[in-house]
């Protein structure tokens, strides 16, 4: 393909029928359709997910309007499917971030981000996020550790824009209260 | 001084979310072309691992969709039922359980209970047993169950705009009209789990049911077990009234 298409320009042809068009944006956005199911926690179904959100993406494209962009409209049903699946698969707390707790120290790296103490920090952090009620987690996961913008995540989650960034005080406030509790302060 | 925590925890989080170990995606194209090139009127058989409930779901990409019947390639949804093509896996319990609460009672005392009109079918002679399952809290009964013919036909009548309630694997299922109402036949036998209000399926529920037409006309989902035609099946159904 000699010519790189914009997401809008590749949703126009998709919207035709144009399947070459549309694997332009599979190809793109896979990765992050892919990163955002596993930290919504599909955990191992993340895969089926995002497979599982192209197609209906596809056979919604003529719902997608493009205010807010492709990426946050996929993500929105990439995180519907993950809920889904937890609504029938019993695995609530989903295999969120596991792929955190597998996470050690670089042997070659001298990075004091690797360093034991700072992966117990991070291993702990992550526990905390787990528990957290679902609606804040997700608040976090896509503001934070996807680093998508308040109106990103407003589509993603399909919430209004206020509630986001009420949502995000209320989940930081939570969180924080949680890391307090035996923790030694300032670690 | 809390913003400044805030900032402190956020950058923590950002931190962290570039550091998971996040396994690397499948190369899906061909996967995904290969479902997009496909008819999609034709009822498909394959098996597939993505289960989504129906429904009363807040979702914010399918609103059209709730409590009405839809096909996703592989799975099968009527409001309230959910069919996954694919043989079931796994064993059942050699003595499953009654659903959540189940009670039994009058017709009369059902349709004072019932959340929404019972109705009945014409052609198959005087209701055996009627049974209340799974009230809500003010007593309501999720499920009611009527069974006929010395308990081989059971006649069951749920919300099906409420949530999941049953869940089955089926390695043939089809598309049928019901006069104007779409449904789903299931020649074969085939096992059929209960999912709780709590949208937790009860495995102890595991049954294997009879052929079953279920259908859905306006809010309510009915599922009718035993007979062993679609003809049979069909007429019963049209004389639900």
């Amino acid at each position: 393909m000699a010519i790189e298409l914009d997401d809008a320009a590749a949703v126009t042809k998709a919207r035709t029928g144009d399947l070459d068009a549309y694997e332009v944006l599979v190809v793109r956005y896979t990765a992050p359709a892919h990163r955002a199911a596993v930290l919504l926690g599909a955990g191992a179904d993340a895969d089926d997910v995002v497979q599982e959100a192209f197609v209906k993406a596809y056979r919604q494209i003529s719902r997608y309007r493009g205010e807010s962009g492709f990426r946050p409209w996929l993500l929105a049903i990439v995180a519907n499917e993950t809920r889904n699946l937890h609504r029938s698969r019993r695995r609530r707390d989903g295999l969120l971030l596991r792929a955190a707790a597998q996470e050690g120290p670089e042997p070659t790296s001298p990075d004091p981000a690797d360093s034991a103490l700072a992966v117990e920090r991070r291993q702990h952090l992550v526990d905390q996020i787990r528990l957290l009620d679902p609606r804040d987690r997700e608040v976090l996961v896509c503001r934070f550790l996807l680093d998508l913008s308040e109106a990103e995540t407003a589509v993603t989650l399909g919430l209004p824009k206020g509630t986001v960034k009420s949502r995000t005080a209320r989940a930081l406030k939570k969180l924080r209260d949680r890391l307090h509790v035996g923790e030694v302060p300032n670690a | 001084m809390p913003d400044y925590q805030d900032e402190a925890l956020i950058a923590e989080l950002r931190a962290l979310g570039s550091q998971l170990d996040v396994p690397e995606p499948a190369d899906q194209r061909t996967v995904i072309r290969a479902r997009l090139t496909r008819p999609r009127h034709r009822l498909r058989l394959w098996v597939i691992s993505i289960v989504a409930a129906v429904a009363g779901t807040v979702g914010a990409v399918a609103p059209a969709r709730a409590a009405v019947i839809d096909a996703v390639d592989g799975l099968l949804r009527v409001a309230g039922i959910e069919i996954r093509r694919e043989p079931p896996s796994g064993g059942l319990p050699a003595q499953p359980s009654p659903m959540p609460s189940l009670r039994s009672a009058d017709l009369n005392e059902a349709r004072r209970v019932a959340p929404f009109p019972i109705r009945l079918p014409t052609t198959l002679g005087e209701p055996g047993q009627v049974l209340l399952a799974d009230p809500d809290p003010a007593g309501a009964p999720r499920v009611i169950t009527v069974t006929y013919r010395g308990e081989t036909v059971r006649f069951d009548q749920f919300d099906g705009a409420v949530s999941l309630a049953f869940f089955k694997s089926a390695a043939a299922a089809e598309w049928v009209e019901i006069g104007t109402n779409s449904g789903i036949w299931l020649p074969g036998p085939h096992p059929v789990t209960y999912v709780g209000r709590d949208g937790i399926e009860h495995t102890e529920t595991a049954r294997l049911a009879g052929p079953t037409l279920i259908w859905l006309d306006g809010a309510v989902t009915y599922r009718l077990e035993g007979l062993k035609t679609l003809e049979e099946a069909r007429t019963v159904a049209l004389s639900v009234k």
